[in-house]
């Protein structure tokens, strides 16, 4: 084995390693384990069934209005302002979940533009908050696949007067019928571990989800065999998902669409108004959610205590914690993972592509045990040892960064294995290797997508709200919690403020560091 | 001065393909390789560049064994069919690349590439990005780059696919030039019986993942008598 090729194994055990042990520490903490008491209570079945229930509308709800957007998007290339809608789609992706809640109450209300009462606070609020993520998400995540239909079949369809129905059935259906399942089964994945929303705009014994009852076991009633048990549960659901996932998604390689095909008329059979009207109602409504959520956290932020608000100490300090925690998490995640994948890419190209996929698995499985867990295991086993205060902000980034982990091995590895698969021979047979291909080849060829996957670490580690709010004493505090801390106490304003605070410089940081790292636009090339 | 013997791999995971070869190659010689997809064309090139590792046999350059070395310390150089050059790097850094791979070059191996790239009539292209040239130019600076190089053993791995009849004729001339002025011993495979002519005295003909017929160029494609030949190049 080459030495490179153990770096991403031993890397790979650790992060195992990091992120199982505190299942260990909580399991032997005092009490009974397991608790087994728990698997007959009522309680449980009731947050299990809403937690699958909630998963499970905000998935339908998101994924089929995403199917039209997508089939909409790619029908029509030549529309006005196309690169701003799919940015826009982007957009919730990197924003923090606990200001989509402020905006969604901001517009859904009681004194919203679209008051729903006190309907919002339980199902319906969820599922508008987890559709605002997960729809844009799904719809971006589908376009690909329809993008890649080869223009000889689009020209073929033309010849053949195909309508839009049968356009539909025969061509698009079938390009998009693969990646279907695992877009599905990843945002099922996402709303049922879902916390902040739930802890926002649910909570009540109602309206709970598995996350959340980790949480209140946790902090209300200090009960970690409880906690374990109900870990142990999201874990073997989550573990269930990620298995089917992998069955359903294989690598696929994502090109864009070639030159030629892209100035070649898509807009098939569906020029007659009523698909305009279709295309327009499909992508417009898409639009009026994340804009409309987006304004209203805009302009109740800007209200008159904005200046008194950001020159608070407390706010400046939250901001300051919140940004080193991003920073160091991303960096720690950007690097492991790039680690990883370059020993896993190594295996795949010297003919052990199982030894690959499983790297790179083992990596991403680290998804499914709840961050919760994992930050209250290691308060447990290092509070002896170090003062609690000075604990909250290592164990977060550790948190972050292994949460950070999967989305960055997710976004490098198909442009990571490509390349590979396209100069990895040459630079074997002109003994470009180590520290020199990493800075003639490798960062200039992939700093796109490297610088990509940092923004995207930073801007989750930046927006969490999840151990931190857990452990963080009074004094101690990043932004998110703060937000957190002026809603929970109904200081709306205040909260609007540190909200439009929150989202302005989650989505700087995310372009900065994109750009830092990735590189100015259409460079070179 | 390129002596191949007995050298064979197995592919494919129950061990389905079996390919050997026994082939010699002189210098200021190519020797083409034309067969079937699946004849082993590729296989052949992939083990004397060692990407691929020989279960039996030897491969000598000038009577010394290389088979097992790695790829990068083989007295060979290798002209892919696609992606020989890095996007983002100029045309002189492409071809420096050849001479050090952390691009450190003194004053005279400067001089050399832009010889090299003089020599493929590529002179005072050094700045220019590949995305800048065509795709003959692009490919006579990887031929740049092999000259650079100076190995003894050229692979020329389909380096011409893509082009028209007249590029084509251009830069198998160029490359016969340069191999007999260099004194390189070379290996082209091609999908165009119509090359070899161009390119090579002697052709070799693959097939089943073995040579089949070596002989020279003209002689083994009016060879009608043997079935599988004909089959190949479609002649009745």
């Amino acid at each position: 084995m080459s030495p490179s090729g153990g770096i991403g194994v031993v890397l790979a055990c650790v992060v195992v390693i990091l992120a199982l042990a505190p299942l260990v520490a909580l399991t032997g903490y005092g009490g009974t384990f397991p608790d087994t008491g728990i698997f007959a209570d009522p309680y449980l079945a009731r947050v299990l069934r809403f937690s699958l229930l909630q998963a499970s509308l905000s998935t339908l709800l998101s994924v089929l209005p995403a199917i039209l957007v997508a089939r909409a998007l790619a029908r029509r290339p030549n529309l006005p302002a196309r690169r701003l809608v799919l940015g826009l789609l982007g957009v919730p992706l990197v924003v923090p979940s606990i200001v989509v809640v402020l905006g969604v109450v901001s517009v859904f209300g009681a004194d919203g533009w679209l008051p729903l009462g006190r309907r919002l606070y339980g199902l319906t609020g969820i599922l508008i908050a987890h559709v605002f993520f997960n729809l844009p998400l799904a719809a971006r995540l589908l376009l690909p696949s329809l993008e890649q239909i080869p223009s000889a079949q689009r020209r073929l369809a033309h010849q053949l007067g195909f309508n839009s129905w049968q356009y539909w059935r025969h061509i698009e259906w079938p390009a998009l019928r693969g990646a279907l399942p695992g877009t599905a089964l990843l945002i099922f994945m996402l709303c049922l571990t879902s916390f902040a929303v739930v802890l926002t705009l649910g909570g009540g014994p109602r309206s709970t989800t598995l996350e959340v009852a980790i949480y209140q076991s946790l902090r209300f009633d200090f009960n970690p065999p409880r906690a374990v048990s109900l870990a142990l549960m999201q874990l073997g659901l989550c573990a269930m998902l990620a298995m089917l996932s992998v069955r359903l998604t294989r690598h696929r390689e994502v090109e864009g669409d070639s030159g030629g095909a892209r100035h070649f008329d898509r807009t098939l059979g569906s020029n007659t108004g009523w698909a305009r009207l279709a295309d327009g109602t499909a992508i417009g409504t898409a639009l009026a959610l994340v804009a409309g959520v987006l304004t209203a956290i805009v302009v109740d932020g800007a209200n008159t205590t904005m200046i008194s608000v950001l020159n608070r100490p407390e706010v400046l300090d939250s901001l300051f914690t919140s940004l080193f925690i991003a920073l160091i998490a991303a960096a720690m995640a950007t690097l492991c993972g790039w680690l990883i994948l370059t020993s896993s890419t190594r295996f795949a190209a010297g003919g052990r592509e199982w030894l690959g996929n499983t790297l790179e698995g083992i990596a991403t499985i680290v998804y499914v045990v709840p961050p919760l867990v994992i930050g209250t295991g290691y308060f447990l086993m290092l509070h002896r040892l170090v003062d609690l205060d000075r604990l909250t902000v290592p164990v977060v980034i550790a948190v972050n960064a292994l949460m950070g982990l999967p989305f960055v091995i997710r976004s490098l590895a198909a442009p990571m294995r490509q390349r590979a698969a396209e100069y990895g021979r040459l630079c074997t047979s002109l003994k470009i290797c180590g520290w020199q291909r990493f800075v003639l080849v490798d960062f200039p060829l992939l700093r796109r997508p490297l610088g990509l996957a940092a923004a995207l670490a930073a801007a989750l580690s930046f927006g969490d709200l999840g151990v931190v709010a857990l452990f963080a004493s009074n004094e101690q505090s990043t932004l998110p919690l703060l937000l957190y801390r002026y809603l929970s106490a109904y200081r709306v304003n205040e909260a609007a403020v540190v909200g439009l605070l929150l989202l302005g410089s989650c989505l700087m940081l995310f372009v900065l560091v994109e750009r830092v790292l990735g590189g100015p636009r259409h460079a070179g090339h | 001065m390129l002596d191949i013997n007995g050298l064979s791999c197995v592919l494919g995971n129950e061990g389905e393909l079996t390919f050997e070869f026994d082939l010699r190659v002189e210098r200021g010689e190519i020797v083409s390789i034309i067969g079937p997809s699946g004849s082993g064309k590729s296989t052949l090139l992939n083990l004397v560049g060692g990407f691929l590792v020989p279960d039996h046999g030897t491969i000598l350059v000038d009577n010394i064994q290389i088979q097992t070395l790695p790829p990068g310390d083989r007295p060979v150089s290798t002209v892919f069919q696609e992606h020989n050059l890095f996007p983002h790097l100029s045309v002189a850094d492409n071809v420096a690349l050849g001479i050090h791979p952390g691009l450190k070059l003194d004053k005279y191996q400067h001089e050399q590439v832009n010889d090299a790239l003089a020599r493929v009539h590529l002179h005072g292209f050094n700045e220019r990005k590949p995305g800048a040239l065509s795709s003959g130019q692009r490919q006579r600076v990887s031929i740049a780059r092999a000259l650079v190089r100076e190995r003894p053993v050229l692979l020329l791995d389909e380096p011409l696919s893509g082009l028209g009849p007249a590029l084509r004729h251009e830069l198998l001339t160029l490359l016969r030039e340069l191999v007999e002025r260099e004194f390189m011993a070379a290996l082209l495979v091609s999908h165009h019986p119509e090359d070899t002519r161009v390119a090579s005295t002697r052709t070799a003909f693959l097939t089943g993942g073995r040579i089949h017929a070596i002989a020279d160029t003209h002689v083994l494609l009016e060879d009608l008598e043997d079935p599988l030949i004909r089959e190949y190049l479609g002649r009745e």
